[in-house]
């Protein structure tokens, strides 16, 4: 099977309120490797409310992530560890030119970083910050890979532009086949996470994943996107959440 | 084709979100009722709490999330634990005694405290406390050690204090009590502040890089 996959980010109404547009950014795309096989990448990235330059810097950040990983791997078999710490660091550095050259500080390019690697034999999966990345497992029930890093406060966390040495990014490499992600930014925490609990609110994925194992033509996914946009800015989600939202679904699974 | 028409009619979209209880944001109103507040002063901050509670209610998510509690002072007294916002019945404050204020102080930090610890034995997420101080006066009591845990309170990111001097209040002590500058009130113009404090209530939820918090400029009711 292929990848098919579906994500947007929509505007949250706490922005449309004080005349903002969305801080958050979603990029995917799917590459060959060097064996021939399907590589999907993903990165989404939340940009923090209280920077000037947010919206730019998440679209930075998912923009280059993506080009920076298709070139490392038309030059490597394998992505480790140790390439998504000279990722990180790439980005640090593009949004500290673009700081420069506007001639302001790092701290309006603050954004958070969520993505994934999803080659036929291993997975890479990295974050800065808050949001999560779910997978699906065996029995098909959704984890996260892993909990939010919010602070003591919900409206602190991590992000990109915090250090050059990335104390707060988190990198891991698992030998397995995954056929099933999603990632979100936290303008969704509250609504797909329980938060007593710490696990994922298996209904609220459910149900997406299904219609889109059934998509069975680049037309219908190409629908579920545009669905998946409404959804998002539908009155049940918007009287939960102010915030931008971002979600991203991919599934190589059958109906 | 049948296929496809029913497969573009189907309801995408969970709306089962998981059941998790709002995040909140507690504010502790800490307001003067000592004797010189007497008269307008006194008509006039009542009314701007009333004020307060209406500028929220607009808002159908700080609705849910901002706690508000009062204290006033003196003598230091709780007229009103955290309540959220449809819960909070701003009770008509009156003049009395002097200005406890170091007290009132210390009263609002362990109330901030003690109710985050609530909120994470509940798990229920929060935002920085603020704690807002509106007085027209200088202490009456001793007030280093209020100052001193307002100091460590901020350098701490515990909580987040405001102090709002009204006509003749001593600035200067107000200065040596809270990191942040505090801020003069031109004339009575509570209502003014008030709605400032609720807009910066609801801009809470936005996210902060660093320590700084953010609020809007205080425009129209602060002398400079």
């Amino acid at each position: 099977m292929t990848w098919k996959a579906i994500g947007k980010s929509v505007v949250g109404t706490s922005h449309t309120a004080i005349g903002i547009g969305c801080q958050d950014s979603v990029n995917h795309i799917v590459v060959t490797a060097t064996d021939g096989t399907d590589v999907l990448l993903v990165t989404v990235s939340d940009g923090a409310g209280s920077a000037l330059y947010a919206a730019e810097a998440a679209q930075m950040v998912t923009c280059k992530a993506t080009e920076y990983i298709k070139e490392l791997l038309q030059k490597n078999d394998i992505i480790s560890a140790t390439h998504i710490y000279a990722l990180a660091e790439h980005l640090y550095d593009q949004l500290a030119q673009a700081a420069l050259s506007n001639e302001v500080g790092i701290d309006e390019y603050s954004c958070t970083m969520l993505g994934a690697i999803i080659h036929e034999q291993y997975t890479v999966f990295y974050q800065i910050g808050d949001g999560a990345i779910i997978r699906t497992d065996e029995q098909g029930s959704y984890s996260t890979i892993w909990w939010p890093h919010n602070g003591e406060y919900l409206n602190t966390t991590a992000f990109v532009t915090d250090h050059l040495s990335m104390p707060s990014l988190q990198v891991v490499v698992l030998q397995e086949k995954i056929n099933e992600i999603a990632l979100f930014t936290d303008g969704l925490q509250m609504l797909t996470l329980s938060m007593d609990t710490m696990t994922v609110h298996q209904p609220f994925f459910k149900g997406l994943f299904h219609h889109l194992r059934l998509a069975d033509t680049v037309e219908k996914t190409e629908l579920l996107n545009t669905l998946l946009a409404q959804y998002l800015d539908s009155p049940a989600i918007n009287a939960r959440t102010d915030d931008d939202k971002t979600l991203f679904l991919a599934t190589r699974l059958p109906a | 084709m049948d296929e496809y028409i029913s497969f573009e009619q189907i309801p995408f979209g969970s709306d089962n979100f998981a059941d998790n209880p709002e995040p909140r944001c507690p504010c502790v109103l800490l307001l003067d009722t000592s004797g010189s507040m007497a008269g307008m002063p006194i008509t006039q901050l009542n009314e701007g709490v009333r004020t307060f509670r209406q500028e929220l209610l607009s808002d159908p998510l700080a609705t849910k999330r901002v706690e508000v509690a009062v204290v006033s002072f003196g003598p230091v007294n709780i007229v009103s634990d955290f309540h959220t916002v449809p819960n909070f019945h701003p009770q008509e404050l009156e003049t009395t005694g002097d200005t406890p204020l170091g007290d009132a102080i210390l009263t609002g930090i362990d109330m901030v405290n003690r109710r985050k610890k609530e909120y994470k034995e509940n798990g229920i997420a929060y935002y920085k406390p603020w704690i807002i101080l509106i007085t027209d006066g200088a202490p009456t009591d001793e007030w280093a050690l209020a100052a001193a845990a307002v100091q460590k309170g901020e350098v701490n990111k515990s909580f987040a204090f405001f102090a709002i001097g009204v006509e003749s209040a001593n600035m200067d002590i107000l200065r040596q009590i809270s990191a942040r500058s505090p801020l003069k009130l031109k004339g009575l113009m509570f209502r003014e502040f008030f709605i400032w404090l609720s807009a910066s209530m609801k801009m809470v939820s936005a996210k902060n890089p660093g320590a700084a918090i953010n609020l809007l400029p205080p425009s129209g009711w602060s002398e400079l």
